[in-house]
């Protein structure tokens, strides 16, 4: 392996796992910039969805990795796995938004975002009793087809992740500029006042951002499980750390922002690895963070908002 | 729906009966709590599991065949793994060993699963004088006279093994991989907790020392889920093997990640990768052809174990693993030291119990004769290779049946 070939290597390393935070950090930023909250939830409603997407799997069947599927069944199991994930963790930023946040909003201090904690350590805990702790054989159907680039391998699921990947962002980019909802939501981000005032119902536009945010955490779920053919209950952490993250750097409520910033720290986390060593990717990774918020506070998309009171 | 009132009579009722019952036995024995402390939950859950049940049938024999007169064994469990760290916690194994030590009752314990939770229990029992064997944990400084201060601050060894420990572990692989495998070049990882940096720390040492190229050396984090880029690097080093020292949390995804990007390069670890939880967690095809080692003799297919496996099989539906002898055999010890105590006459303190347990002789057990040094370290030490070979015609899951001996690794 040449040295060309490596930087390859990692770059597709690097560009997988961009992916999968740019659609987590997505669920972040789109919360953020219409409520105003962390939602410290998406850490374990993205798990969720790992497990659900996993579960749905193994209902058409499949055990690990030993089924390979092609054609018609392959896309349409990848499908009703995405639509699956995609659904109950929608329904579920729904149900927190409708039936545990919603009676916060306009509550001052941190109640909102304290709670959004405590959702996520419920639904970690949830998991841990029904499925238990141990790491799950997540099923792979994709065919191991392979390409060869000079010394570097590409593989189909990675081509795979990256389209999906790009199909929903680019799906959600059309919603956000140019459905009425989405003008609705940056109506809203922007100054939610006047937004009221002109007639737009708020409370839909929050209770849609929950559901676009946690779709997407689901969407993550299986692109995780099919990229690690692996899913556990403790994956909520690290990853959601690091896609929040990525929604800060890229400035958080800016969603160009998310997708940059994901891509960014997928980009980081794998070149560091191969050059420094990986015990201090996240010495690497948040150093980083802390040098562009001191020379752009509002991250690298990000635009000061002016002060709202 | 049960109305508060009588919820509150029932409640009443069954504390009156426990009471009642808790007289019966105390009437008829004494009872001597013995606590357990392993990672029942957590990424070695089942493995823990399978352990402690080495130690369950141990004391339900001995309270059965009455061994110890006037005195009841009540074995405790104490789970020392957490949600938040998803595998052992060392601020949880603190917790249970203050437990322990805060309550008379306990006159010896079994335990930890893991070093790290060793290192923070140990100088918690030492002051409390309260031994504790354990069943695997194998990082060496716990029982190092030179960690003493840290360890026994109290000055007696309370840390006793019925293993051996990574000061073998490590090196002895090493060994076998120059020796047997015929192994040139190396990668070495560790998971960064006590155990998994200890492992590999002595793993390199030995493997230097036999000429064995070191190509690289990092560490991985646990709670990350890819691997992939510290993979591919390996993979541009070449290296011949790769030696990973650590437990299942990071080993499961690196096996995963491993088979795919390294799938040609000989895989090794100590006895962190010989659990049901890679099996599971990894599966087939990607654990096929890891080496791991086992710090104990491999006695699970010996005419000796055979009786204790059928037994084993009778009480829990599963066959037992050569850590769950260990264990067994841990409490054989306890057993022993406090029939000793008691047939001495004098009160079954865990001063005396400890002072037993030091002296105690097993030269017939199923691990082989069992003798303890002045640190606490079993006298008789063996380390023993397994590597994993897939038998469609057992359960996947099981190690005694995935796991195949390959012989004892060549002593340093």
């Amino acid at each position: 392996m040449t040295s060309t070939d490596l930087l390859l290597q990692q770059v597709i390393n690097g560009l997988s796992l961009g992916a999968m935070y740019s659609l987590l950090a997505l669920g972040f930023t789109l919360v953020y910039g219409i409520a105003e909250l962390i939602n410290f939830a998406h850490f374990n409603v993205f798990m969720v969805g790992a497990m659900v997407a996993m579960l749905t799997l193994q209902g058409f069947g499949l055990v690990g990795q030993e089924t390979i599927l092609t054609g018609l069944p392959l896309v349409g199991t990848l499908l009703a796995g995405f639509a699956v994930a995609m659904l109950v963790c929608g329904g579920i930023g729904v149900g927190i938004e409708r039936v545990l946040l919603r009676p916060l909003r306009g509550v001052k201090g941190p109640a909102a975002m304290i709670t959004t904690i405590g959702v996520s350590y419920v639904l970690f805990n949830v998991v841990l009793l029904t499925l238990g702790s141990d790491a799950k054989n997540f099923p792979n159907p994709l065919p191991p087809i392979v390409w060869h680039i000079g010394g570097a391998v590409l593989r189909l699921r990675e081509v795979l992740i990256w389209v999906i990947a790009l199909a929903l962002m680019a799906g959600l980019t059309y919603f956000v500029q140019y459905t009425r909802l989405g003008k609705a939501m940056r109506a809203t981000a922007q100054d939610p006042e006047a937004a009221r005032m002109m007639g737009v119902e708020v409370d839909r536009v929050v209770m849609t951002a929950f559901f676009l945010g946690s779709a997407l955490a689901g969407a993550c779920g299986m692109i995780f499980g099919l990229y690690y053919n692996l899913a556990k209950v403790d994956i909520g952490f690290a990853a959601g750390l690091r896609a929040f993250t990525a929604a800060v750097l890229g400035g958080i409520g800016n969603v160009p922002g998310a997708m940059l910033g994901g891509v960014v720290i997928g980009l980081i986390e794998a070149v560091s690895g191969q050059t420094i060593g990986t015990a201090w990717t996240d010495v690497i990774i948040f150093g980083l963070l802390v040098l562009v918020l001191i020379v752009r506070p509002a991250g690298l998309m990000g635009r000061l908002a002016p002060n709202k009171s | 729906m049960i109305s508060r009132r009588s919820a509150i009579k029932t409640t009443t009722g069954v504390i009156a009966v426990s009471i009642i019952n808790l007289r019966d036995a105390r009437a008829a024995d004494k009872v001597i709590k013995v606590g357990i402390n392993l990672s029942f939950t957590g990424a070695d859950g089942e493995n823990a599991t399978r352990i402690g049940n080495g130690a369950v049938i141990a004391f339900e024999e001995a309270n059965a065949a009455k061994a110890v007169a006037g005195f009841t064994f009540q074995l405790v469990k104490l789970d020392d793994a957490t949600a938040t760290a998803g595998q052992y916690d060392p601020a949880q194994a603190a917790t249970n060993a203050r437990t322990m030590v805060s309550d008379k009752a306990y006159v010896a314990a079994l335990g930890p699963q893991m070093s790290g939770a060793g290192k923070a229990m140990a100088p918690i029992l030492s002051q409390g004088n309260l031994a504790i064997i354990t069943p695997s944990s194998t990082n060496p400084d716990l029982t190092d006279p030179k960690f003493a201060q840290q360890y026994r601050p109290a000055g007696k060894a309370i840390y006793f093994r019925t293993v051996a420990t990574d000061a073998f572990q490590g090196p002895n692989m090493a060994n076998y991989m120059a020796d047997t495998l015929k192994v040139k070049s190396i990668f070495v990882l560790d998971d960064s907790g006590a155990y998994g940096v200890g492992l590999s720390d002595a793993f390199q040492a030995q493997a230097e020392k036999r000429g064995i190229k070191l190509l690289g050396r990092d560490r991985l984090d646990p709670k990350a889920a890819d691997y992939t880029p510290i993979l591919t690097k390996i993979k541009s080093l070449n290296p011949q093997a790769l030696f990973y020292g650590g437990v299942a949390q990071a080993g499961v995804k690196l096996a995963k990640q491993a088979y795919e990007t390294i799938p040609d390069v000989i895989k090794a670890g100590g006895d962190g990768v010989y659990t049901v939880d890679l099996l599971n967690g990894a599966g087939f095809p990607a654990v096929e052809g890891w080496y791991a080692t086992v710090a104990a003799p491999h006695v699970t297919e010996d005419p000796k174990a055979a009786k204790f496996s059928d037994r084993y099989f009778a009480r829990f539906k599963q066959r037992p693993d050569d850590y769950t002898i260990t264990c067994y055999t841990g409490a054989e010890v306890i057993i022993q030291a406090v029939k000793k105590v008691a047939a001495s006459g004098k009160p079954v303190t865990r001063d005396a119990v400890r002072d037993a347990i030091q002296m105690v002789k097993l030269p017939d057990s199923m691990l082989g004769p069992i003798e303890f040094d002045e640190n606490g370290d079993l006298r008789n030490k063996i380390i023993s290779v397994f590597q994993i070979r897939k038998d469609a015609t057992k359960p996947l899951d099981d190690p005694t049946a995935q796991y195949k001996y390959v012989g004892v690794a060549p002593i340093v």
